[in-house]
């Protein structure tokens, strides 16, 4: 299942796939961030082909990989799509005054809510997987993992919005 | 002055209609210049400012060439490219020679006229590739390294043509010391050159046009021909910046070419020595040379004949170095023809491409049969 590169002067560059059946697949990868997608039916002498912009060949390569990536200003949401349409979500939060020196497990942000804080950012240095003994500080961004229910959840409760 | 708004008004409604029907736009722009120009309603004359004007669409193109300009990439796939960019060569400049010289035209005009035969047009074929969705069969990657390999051979002629009545060796020694010139200067500064290019102002687009208008200056000041000087400043800035400039130049690019195209079309002149019948003769030759040298590498290199009527369709169109080639050297007889060569072939070509499968399954056999020869099976 090797895949060709060819550059192509003048158009760009393209990569070019022969599947197990005997069909051609390529991508053609243009200048001007447009996308030629071709198929080439084993045995056919003529392809078809679909011109794409760069975010319909995003959306349309995160099919193919089984992994959907939504990002929003704060936000990620990951949905696997051959995993029952698994989805789950990734928020950042701006811890404020009312919460500092609270620890992790003091506020019991898991048995509360269901969501688990993965990461703090505070001034410039990232700690992964805090320890419940974690104790926040006024300005921390948290981020939390979880699903949507439990995000709304952990900003509720939590961090009282 | 006016006039010159005129005629880009013109080739903006013809440019819309070339678009909407998915057709090449030097032909209209030609023939836009045609019925305007001398031979026509005469509203537009050529004048010192309209010449200036469509000679930097003539510098801007070349420069374009001499900045796409890849030795390396060209070397990696020496074998091949010099197959089928041999038999391209070959064939159409030997038939280009001789029918012109059967034609009656002078040796020299003949050998200028065999090079606009030979070259044909990159924008045309690429475009035509992209259009008519050919880029996965692997018969269009030999076209588009054909035309790299015409790119070169385009520049080999110019010097040749520069040549004309010159002393050889002070000519050839004189090229290269500008080249190196060019190329040590560039790289001296590389520095300032890329600063200013990244910058967000109004700044990168003056230094482009300007580096690429300095042609014309540096041309008379080292008394070389001025398309030599535009590929020997683009090749050697194509190391330093060759993306960015590629940017900023193709809005300059795209105009200043309309203009060359229309006002080449407005100086033609029918009533000189300009024959219908020569004209007509060397279209058709035209056609078929291209079909014949595609079909030999077609069935070279992708064993099939069928192959070959792809690429004699996608390479059939004549255009934009066709007219230069005769804008600088040839005569106004000369250029009346290659106008009506450059209009037939590239409208030709289009069409050509569009119905290759028609055109392959009719040669073929049936088109929905599974042609098992049409393609060479990658390893």
């Amino acid at each position: 299942m090797g895949v060709r590169c060819i550059e192509l002067p003048g158009i760009g560059t393209k990569y070019e796939l022969e599947t197990e059946k005997g069909d051609r697949v390529a991508i053609i990868f243009m200048g001007s961030r447009t996308f030629q997608l071709y198929v080439l039916e084993k045995g056919k002498a003529s392809p078809s082909a679909a011109e794409l912009t760069a975010a319909e060949a995003r959306r349309l390569g995160s099919l193919l990989s089984g992994a959907i990536i939504e990002a929003e200003k704060e936000a990620v949401e990951i949905a696997f799509s051959t995993l029952s349409d698994l989805r789950i979500r990734v928020h950042t939060y701006a811890i404020r005054k009312h919460l500092a020196g609270k620890s992790i497990a003091e506020l019991a942000v898991r048995t509360k809510t269901g969501a688990t804080v993965v990461a703090v950012s505070r001034k410039g240095k990232n700690i992964i997987n805090p320890l419940p003994s974690f104790t926040f500080e006024d300005g921390d961004i948290v981020v939390a993992i979880g699903d949507t229910d439990q995000l709304d959840e952990f900003e509720h409760t939590i961090l009282g919005n | 002055m006016e006039e010159i708004a005129l005629a880009l008004f013109v080739c903006l409604i013809l440019a819309l209609v070339s678009k909407r029907y998915s057709l090449p736009p030097i032909p209209f722009y030609i023939i836009a210049g045609i019925a305007i120009g001398k031979s026509g309603l005469n509203l537009v004359p050529s004048d010192a400012y309209s010449q200036y004007l469509s000679s930097l669409g003539l510098i801007f193109l070349l420069f374009y060439v001499g900045l796409e300009m890849r030795p390396r990439s060209l070397r990696e796939r020496g074998r091949t490219i010099l197959f089928s960019g041999g038999i391209d060569l070959a064939v159409n400049l030997l038939i280009g020679f001789a029918a012109a010289i059967l034609l009656g035209f002078p040796l020299l005009e003949s050998f200028i006229l065999a090079a606009a035969f030979y070259i044909s047009s990159s924008a045309m074929a690429i475009a035509s590739l992209v259009e008519n969705r050919r880029l996965i069969l692997p018969e269009a990657e030999t076209i588009v390294w054909m035309m790299v390999f015409e790119d070169v051979l385009l520049i080999l002629l110019i010097s040749l043509f520069s040549l004309q009545g010159g002393n050889l060796l002070t000519y050839l020694l004189l090229t290269i010391a500008v080249l190196a010139a060019t190329v040590a200067i560039v790289r001296l500064l590389e520095r300032p050159i890329r600063g200013i290019l990244a910058r967000t102002d109004d700044l990168p687009s003056l230094l482009t046009f300007t580096l690429v208008i300095s042609t014309t200056y540096l041309a008379k000041l080292l008394k070389i021909p001025e398309a030599l000087v535009a590929i020997i400043l683009g090749s050697s800035l194509a190391a330093t910046s060759g993306p960015a400039l590629d940017r900023l130049s193709q809005p300059f690019r795209e105009v200043f070419l309309v203009l060359f195209f229309v006002f080449f079309g407005i100086t033609i002149d029918f009533s000189g020595g300009f024959s219908p019948v020569v004209a007509a003769i060397l279209c058709l030759l035209a056609i078929g040379s291209k079909v014949a040298s595609g079909t030999l590498v077609g069935w070279g290199l992708h064993g099939s004949v069928l192959s070959g009527i792809e690429i004699g369709a996608d390479t059939l169109g004549r255009g934009e170095f066709s007219i230069a080639l005769v804008a600088i050297f040839g005569s106004a007889t000369l250029s009346a023809t290659v106008a009506i060569l450059v209009v037939v072939t590239s409208l030709a070509g289009s069409f050509a491409a569009r119905y290759t499968d028609g055109i392959k399954g009719w040669v073929g056999g049936r088109e929905d049969l599974p042609l098992p020869v049409a393609g060479a099976e990658p390893e």
